[in-house]
This record gives structure tokens, sequence and C-alpha cells, in this order.
């Protein structure tokens, strides 16, 4: 993590000098935002369940029991079975390493394909440029659950299709914001001081121009994290995100929906698993924008008030 | 002016040609035999025979080269002319004619509730920055994007449909059809609105220039309605060209639960149907429309923006 993104460490050497560990760590943690807190510590719980899942689930989430069909909660099953007796604690363990994973492999690629087009853009400028936004402009406008139903047509569904749907759709604002700011930075002062220093191009790259994407990309992944995750359920409850036996938030809501009076809980556990995730990542984007900022108002000396531009905040709208 | 908007309609055209290519072609590269999968589309697996797949092939002109048959098939389009369903054989052009009112109406009524209620939202946050007015709406807004709309459609219909019984539960006859699922769809709009009037009425609250009209006796409400309102609508009003663009045609969800006859359904339909002609009228007339709304939002930014015209003018 560079500098640009860590808040303010309290000043006071005497402090430091005696601090216990935790008590540094509390500190640590203060000088975040609570948004910024709450929404990393809810998805670590998430993200740890999730990878320990192979070894952790108490039932098989395929596994058939029809003895047992829509049970209550109870000692056996946490949180009762679905409507084919399937342990639903389980199913949703399972269907969250697919909803997941496929966001965040799709956010891993999208941030690089559109970086690294966006910045080349800057730099090679003409025809290029004017292809390359024109299809950013296109793809911006254009639904992305039509480019993955129409992929789904062609290739049938399945994990790949997603990724490559989302990921289609996915890198144009990451393609956006890093051309204008490759074209910002480049007409900066301490650029040019630095190219007549004698730097080498790739010592400005790293050192100047990367950690000034940071913190604008980081903004919008944290931001398209939830929407990715929201549309690969809507997908699975439409039947053709993941496939049976497997299992998916979006596709236990599917299931889920004729018995919602029956069994609400068959309903409401998928749905506030998603909304959890979803919100506590945008969380973590909004308390990490909260804290730089504090620590920015802090160094200039007014209150903590402009937030975020209208343009940055206008990009991120843009995306369904 | 005159050039830029040449240029922008010729870019518009050779757009359109090369989505249309890729429409056309992509669902018939893929398929093995698309003759083969329109008769499964239409009959058990088993039941087809060789002559019917032959029949079916000379019938549709699908035994002649893909080139020929774009050509053949784009110049239809021109006309009007989208070709008839391979399920159930309806025309094409008819079918989509009417989703697109459907989903207009829908898209419109939900961008129209999202407006309605971002701008006070909006300016209620913008009042005080980090406040506690602002933040309860930061966190409004935030909930809203993380929730998925096929969590909260389903469980609409429970609630007023089914237990309150104020509104049908799906299906798309009368107005108060339109009532439940363009509530639903204009949460996640809402949200980005509400975001976007805060940031553009911060903008100008803050400016210097504002500090001095309110030490000269501006009111608060005042400076809302007649600076911060003026500032957020620009930005907001090109939110809802994408927004317009990416509803029609992209609430699949909603117009499946809903029950809803529009443009998504439509297409959701025919990937379910394989059902080739209508899949690819669909997506091509998404994405036309797609591009159209975009070009128009461009212009209209453009011709409000004097300062943006010379600079897009000269360059």
């Amino acid at each position: 993590m560079p500098a640009e993104l860590r808040p303010p460490m309290p000043a006071g050497g005497a402090a430091a000098h005696g601090a216990s560990v935790v008590r540094r760590f509390g500190r640590a943690l203060a000088a975040w935002h609570w948004w910024f807190t709450l929404g990393m510590s809810a998805f670590a719980v998430i993200a740890a369940l999730l990878i320990l899942t192979p070894w952790i689930v108490p039932h098989d989430p395929a596994a058939l029991d029809l003895r047992l069909r829509m049970a209550p909660p109870g000692s056996e099953h946490w949180l009762g079975t679905d409507h084919l007796g399937r342990d639903v604690l389980s199913r949703l363990l399972e269907g969250g390493r697919f909803s997941v994973s496929i966001a965040l492999m799709t956010l891993i690629l999208s941030i690089g394909i559109g970086t690294v087009l966006g910045a080349l853009s800057a730099r090679i400028g003409g025809l290029f440029d004017e292809a390359l936004m024109r299809i950013v402009d296109l793809l911006l406008s254009f639904p992305e659950v039509v480019v993955a139903l129409f992929l789904i047509a062609i290739l049938g569904p399945g994990y790949g299709t997603l990724v490559l749907a989302l990921t289609i759709t996915g890198w144009t604002p990451f393609a956006r914001v890093s051309r204008g700011l490759a074209l910002e930075v480049n007409a900066r002062d301490y650029i040019a001081a630095a190219e007549v220093l004698g730097c080498r191009r790739r010592f400005i790259v790293l050192r100047h121009v990367i950690p000034n994407l940071v913190r604008p990309i980081a903004a919008i992944s944290f931001l398209r994290f939830g929407h990715k995750l929201i549309t690969v359920g809507g997908l699975s409850f439409l039947g053709l995100g993941v496939q049976p036996p497997g299992s998916d938030w979006g596709a236990m809501l599917a299931d889920a929906r004729p018995y919602m009076e029956r069994m609400p809980l068959l309903a409401i556990a998928p749905g506030v698993t998603i909304f959890i995730t979803a919100l506590s990542v945008t969380m973590i984007g909004q308390g990490l924008e909260l804290s730089v900022d504090r620590r920015m108002a802090a160094r200039a000396g007014r209150s903590p008030a402009a937030g975020r531009s209208a343009t940055d905040a206008q990009a991120e709208g843009g995306e369904r | 002016m005159i050039p830029f908007i040449v240029r922008r309609f010729v870019v518009l055209l050779l757009t359109l040609l090369v989505v249309s290519v890729l429409c056309f072609a992509l669902p018939y590269l893929s398929e093995a035999d698309p003759a083969r999968s329109i008769l499964r589309a239409r009959v058990a697996e088993l039941a087809i025979d060789a002559d019917a797949v032959e029949g079916l092939k000379a019938r549709y002109g699908l035994d002649r080269p893909l080139p020929v048959q774009y050509a053949s098939w784009l110049g239809n389009v021109v006309r009007g002319d989208f070709g008839y369903s391979f399920t159930n054989r309806m025309p094409v052009g008819d079918q989509i004619g009417s989703a697109l009112r459907v989903s207009a109406t829908l898209a419109l009524t939900a961008l129209a509730i999202a407006i309605i209620v971002a701008f006070p939202l909006g300016a209620v946050a913008a009042i005080r920055p980090g406040g506690r007015a602002d933040n309860v709406v930061t966190f409004i807004t935030q909930s809203l994007v993380a929730l998925p709309e096929y969590w909260l459609g389903p469980l609409a219909i429970l609630v007023f449909a089914l237990h309150l019984g104020w509104l049908p539960s799906a299906g798309w006859l009368e107005p108060a059809h339109v009532v439940m699922p363009a509530c639903v769809l204009a949460f996640r709009p809402l949200a980005y609105f509400t975001r976007v009037a805060r940031a553009s009425m911060l903008d100008v609250l803050n400016a210097p220039y504002m500090t001095a009209a309110r030490s000269r006796g501006l009111s608060v409400a005042r400076s809302i309605v007649a600076h911060g309102l003026r500032n957020a609508t620009p930005p907001v009003m090109t939110l809802f060209g994408i927004w317009l663009a990416g509803l029609i045609g992209g609430a699949v969800v909603i117009e499946v639960i809903f029950a809803i006859p529009g443009m998504g359904r439509l297409v959701y339909n025919a990937v379910v149907n394989h059902d080739i002609p209508l899949l690819q009228a669909g997506v091509v007339c998404i994405v036309a429309l797609a591009v159209a709304i975009n070009t128009v939002a461009d212009l209209l930014y453009l011709a409000l923006n004097p300062a943006l015209r010379a600079s897009r003018h000269a360059g």
C-alpha cells in the first residue's frame, strides 16, 4: 500500500515508547474512518469463511435429503435445509466462492486491461486514442447483462463465460481514469523536473505515475465489486450463471422464491449475505476516501468537508 | 460545431456496422448447425431428421455463405424487416417494437422517480458535508447499491401484492403494473444520482463566490435552489442518458420477475430458446439505441456548455 493511502499515524513519541502492541494497533485503527474498519472486518470474516470452506463446510452442499425438506434451523443444520433437503449454510458457503471469486477475477482482469490500455492510449494518441475512447463510450452505455446474455447464448453458461462477459464491460472505467491521469500527470512540472534530472522512464512511471493512479483505481474497484457480485447473482437467478448442482447466492434466491412464505429464511439468508458482502466492500472504499480526505484536510488546515469531486462521482455513477 | 457533428455521425454509423456484423455472425459461428438448433428449439432432439434439417436450411436460406446471408439480412433490417422468430414464427420487428415501448415506459418511470428523490437527498447531504444528514444519506445510497433487485422484487411482490393487496403482482396491462417494478428499478440509479447531485452541489456551495453571496444575505434555501440545483442538473442529466440506454434492455431481471414483456425479457427468452433471429435483432436494437442515446446526450451536453463546445471544436 503506497504512502498516499495510509491514514495519519497519531504523533507522539512518548506514547509510542511504552505503548503495547495492542494499544498501537488500536490507535492505528482509530486513525481510519470507522466505515473502513467496519467494512474491512466484515469482509475479512466473509473472505476467511469462503477461503476455508473446503475444510469447515458442515455438509456436502449438493447432498439431497428428501426426508429433511425445509427443516427449520437446528443443531444439525444451523440455517435449516432448502426445498430439496440440502444444507443452507453449506450452500451459502459454496455459492459465495462462486460469486465472490468471479467478481474478484473480473475486477483484477479489468484493472489490468483497463489501466494498460488507458495509459497506452494516452501515450500513443491519434487514431488509436480516438478509436479506444469511442469503444469505451459505447461499452459504457451498454447494458452489461445483455452482453452477458449474448455471450451465454454463444458460448453456453459457465464460469469462463461470466468472467469474459463482465470483463468486456468492466475494463472501461479503468481505461478512462488511467488515460486521463496519464495525460494529466505527464503534463505536471515534477515529471518534467524528473526528466531534466535524468531519471529513467521506468523510475518515473513507478515513482510518480503509478502512485497517482492507485487512489482513483482503488475507489472505482471498491464500488464496482459489489456491483459485479450482484450481476453474477442476477444471472444465476435467471438460471444462466451457476449450473446445478452447483450453488450461488442468486440461484439460491431463485430456488427460494416459491417457498418465501412457508420458509422466509431460505430467501433471507442469501439476500442478506449478498447485501452484507456488497455493502462491506463499498464501505471499505468510502471509508478509505474519508480517511484520506481527513488526512489531507488536517494537512491543509481546513475542515474535512469537500469529499470527492463531481466528476469523480459521475465517472462512477455511470456504472450499472 | 458542424464538423464535429458530422464526425460523430460517421463514427456512429461505423460503430453500428461493426456491432451488426458481430451480432449477426457470432450466433451462427458458434452453432455447428443453425438449422438443427432451430429444430431443437421446436421439437425434441430425437425427432429431428435429416430431411427436416435440409428443408429448413433451404427455406431460411441458411445454406448460403455467411456474408451473403448477412448482406440480405442487413438489407431487410434497414427496411425494418427483422425476419421471423424461429420459435413462434411471428415477425421479429413487431415483437421488438412493442417490447421497446414497454421497456421505455418502465425505464423512464424508474428514472423519473430516481431524479425526483435524488435532488432533495443530494441537497440535504450537501448543506453540511460530513454532518449527520450527510452520513445518513451516504449510508442510504451505499445500501441501495448493495441491494440485489432479485431479492427486493420478490419481497415487494410478497408484501405489497400478496399480503397488502395494494398492487398487482406481475404483468403489464394497466398503469398500476408499472409502480412496483419501477420503484425497485429506481433504487440503484437513485443512489448514483444522489451521489452526483451531492458532489456537484458541494462544488458550488463551497465556492468563494457563494460564501460572498451568503454573507450578503442569500439564504441557504435560495442558494441551493438557485445555484446548487443549477450546477447539479447537467451532470445528473448526463447520467440520466447513460442509465436510460442501460435500462432499456438491461432490466432483464426485473422484467423476468414481474413478467413484463419488455426488451430484457425478449433477449432473455431468445437466449433460453436459442431463437437466433430474435437474439440478433434484440441485441442490435439495444446497442443501436444505446449508441444513439449516447450521441444525443453528448451533443446536448455540448450545446449546453459553450466552453466545452469551443474546445471540442478546436480539437
